[in-house]
């Protein structure tokens, strides 16, 4: 066996494992019987008919897509503004708070999830779509200062130079210049964000009792409660919200990158 | 297109710019005339470039003062300074039309649509890249550019440009045509144009004044002939053009190759050998061994220095009183 081969059976071995626990939710939502199975006896789309015409699960596909745009938006303009001032003051302090913003990410969801509850107590934030769309965004602020602070590394500081010498105030270079060399970076940590709170399960299961309920946290009743398979639906539209976001992500990446290639 | 601009000189009081410990510019007091063609020259870590970006506005300087025809702006910040600039690699906005980019300036500034398109036109004209409008940076030579650099640069009428190393990027043939162009263009606009190079011939074809950069100082300022002619010190006198340096009478003498005609044997102040030739189109090039002065280099015009001496021939070397320029310590 050649080693090319040996390498590419390696990395479907491997994508096979990583992906195949996800995907089995696409046979299971099949299933015919009425219980969590393969659909040994027959496909059936009736789970799908369920979800889709059940109000508790179209609501919580609403409140999850509600959330999860709010706060990628939140988290895209505060991720943004971070990384363009850290790049702004690039000296040692800069990487210490870099460091410190990047927390959220290093800290385990359980902690923050209980930090966030300690919090949002006394402020009354606990059950409320402001409470947890705000953690969500904290928690994907993160995503967005890497991936702007990646773009904004390749970003040629002679363009903001020249864009100041030439008159432009601060926030006229911000708009004009800074943002639309970097909006690969900014688009891609705006999807990354809609994602993280798209399927962010234990912040929310802290932070929400009966009138926020998103869709994880009902998957995760309905599979706690029975054997519904309801949930292997959801789970299958969850799949495909998330993919088509990252599908997004990648036709833009390319197009991007073709820009940049001069003709 | 404007007349001579009514402002642009620019007096540099003291100026010093400190990196910890690191001194990339240590005193610099200059007068720069309003309209003047000045150029900064010196070696790369001379401190040229640090002084420009101080005077744009992009550096702070840590001493000293910078005016502008008598008013302090030292802490003017770079947006308000209403200074032009050319960077090196140009800087263009590659996301912008070429029309956007040169109308940048004015579009910041809140003018209205017809007057900018109307700038953006007669700079595109002043530049020769009149119908180039709707394209992308990335769609243009290096030359056109440029072009585009300046004409950005030039759109708000500044009364002072600064141009960072902005032929850098072109090949030799397309330099010394913009070399031309660059300068007919100061001619017309009559702005002060402060000129950053590494590149000799640039600075004297192009400037009326240079200065001479070394270790953050100016080692010498003055028209290019004068720099040529008179160079003060070694530095300046090897940096600007060629030179042979003897030791006569206690002092250090610049005497350019050019300067020295050969005599026949015997003849002329001193004697020596000749080491090698070598043939440059309109000169000959002779390494010439002197006993009393080491190795001298004599360029001969090629066409009218007669037959070509070959290595090992011994001739004499002259040179008029006022060929050797005796330097500073």
């Amino acid at each position: 066996m050649t080693p090319a081969r040996l390498n590419r059976i390696i990395a479907w071995s491997l994508l096979v494992f990583l992906v195949a626990p996800a995907l089995i939710a696409i046979p299971v939502s099949l299933t015919s019987q009425n219980y969590l199975s393969l659909p040994w006896d027959g496909l059936s789309l009736q789970y799908y008919r369920e979800v889709f015409t059940s109000p508790d699960w179209m609501s919580s596909f609403f409140q999850s897509s509600l959330i999860g745009l709010t706060s990628a938006a939140l988290a895209t303009v505060m991720g943004t503004l971070a990384a363009v001032g850290l790049w702004r003051m690039s000296s040692r302090w800069g990487e210490v708070l870099r460091g410190f913003l990047l927390l959220p990410l290093v800290i385990p969801p359980i902690i923050a999830a209980m930090a966030f509850y300690r919090l949002y107590v006394p402020l009354r934030l606990i059950d409320t779509y402001t409470g947890l769309i705000l953690a969500h965004a904290v928690l994907a602020a993160p995503l967005v200062l890497i991936t702007v602070g990646a773009s904004l590394a390749g970003f040629d500081r002679r363009l903001e130079q020249a864009s100041r010498n030439l008159g432009a105030s601060a926030s006229q270079t911000l708009w004009r210049v800074i943002l639309p060399s970097i909006r690969p970076g900014v688009i891609s940590g705006a999807v990354f964000a809609f994602i993280a709170s798209w399927d962010e399960i234990v912040v929310t299961l802290f932070l929400s009792k009966f009138s926020v309920y998103t869709l994880p946290r009902r998957m995760w009743n309905g599979i706690r409660e029975n054997t519904d398979p309801a949930v292997a639906a959801a789970a299958v539209v969850l799949l495909g919200v998330t993919f088509a976001a990252f599908l997004i992500w990648a036709l833009l990446q390319r197009r991007a990158r073709r820009a940049r290639t001069p003709t | 297109m404007s007349t001579v601009a009514a402002s642009g000189g620019l007096t540099l009081r003291g100026l010093v710019k400190r990196y910890g410990a690191v001194q990339a510019v240590a005193g610099i007091d200059l007068e720069i005339r309003r309209g003047e063609f000045l150029t900064l020259l010196g070696p790369s870590g001379s401190g040229k470039t640090t002084l420009l970006m101080m005077i744009a506005g992009f550096q702070d300087a840590t001493e000293g003062d910078i005016l502008l025809d008598g008013q302090p702006i030292t802490g003017t910040p770079a947006e308000k300074r209403n200074f032009g600039m050319v960077f090196q690699g140009y800087a263009l906005f590659p996301h912008m039309t070429v029309a956007d980019n040169i109308g940048y300036s004015l579009s910041v500034r809140g003018r209205p649509k017809a007057e900018i398109a109307g700038r953006v036109a007669e700079m595109l004209e002043l530049v020769q890249l009149t119908g180039k409008e709707r394209r992308l940076p990335s769609e243009l030579s290096g030359g056109q550019q440029q072009r585009v650099a300046l004409a950005r640069a030039l759109a708000f009428s500044p009364p002072v440009l600064l141009l960072d190393e902005p032929l850098g990027a072109l090949d030799r043939k397309l330099r010394v045509e913009v070399q031309e162009q660059l300068k007919d263009l100061h001619r017309r606009v009559g702005t002060t144009f402060i000129y950053v190079t590494h590149d000799q011939d640039e600075a004297l074809s192009m400037s009326d004044r240079v200065v001479i950069m070394r270790d953050g100082r100016i080692e010498q300022v003055g028209s290019p002939e004068e720099l040529y002619t008179r160079p003060r010190t070694e530095f300046a006198a090897s940096f600007l053009g060629k030179s042979n340096f003897l030791q006569r009478d206690g002092r250090r003498w610049s005497i350019r190759p050019e300067r020295i005609d050969l005599v026949a044997q015997g003849l002329g102040r001193v004697s020596g050998r000749v080491l090698s030739l070598n043939y440059f189109g309109p000169v000959l090039k002779y390494q010439i061994e002197t006993a009393e002065h080491g190795p001298l280099e004599v360029d001969v015009d090629a066409w009218r220095g007669g037959p070509a001496l070959q290595p090992g021939a011994q001739v004499g070397l002259d040179w008029k009183d006022d060929a050797a320029v005796p330097l500073d310590e």
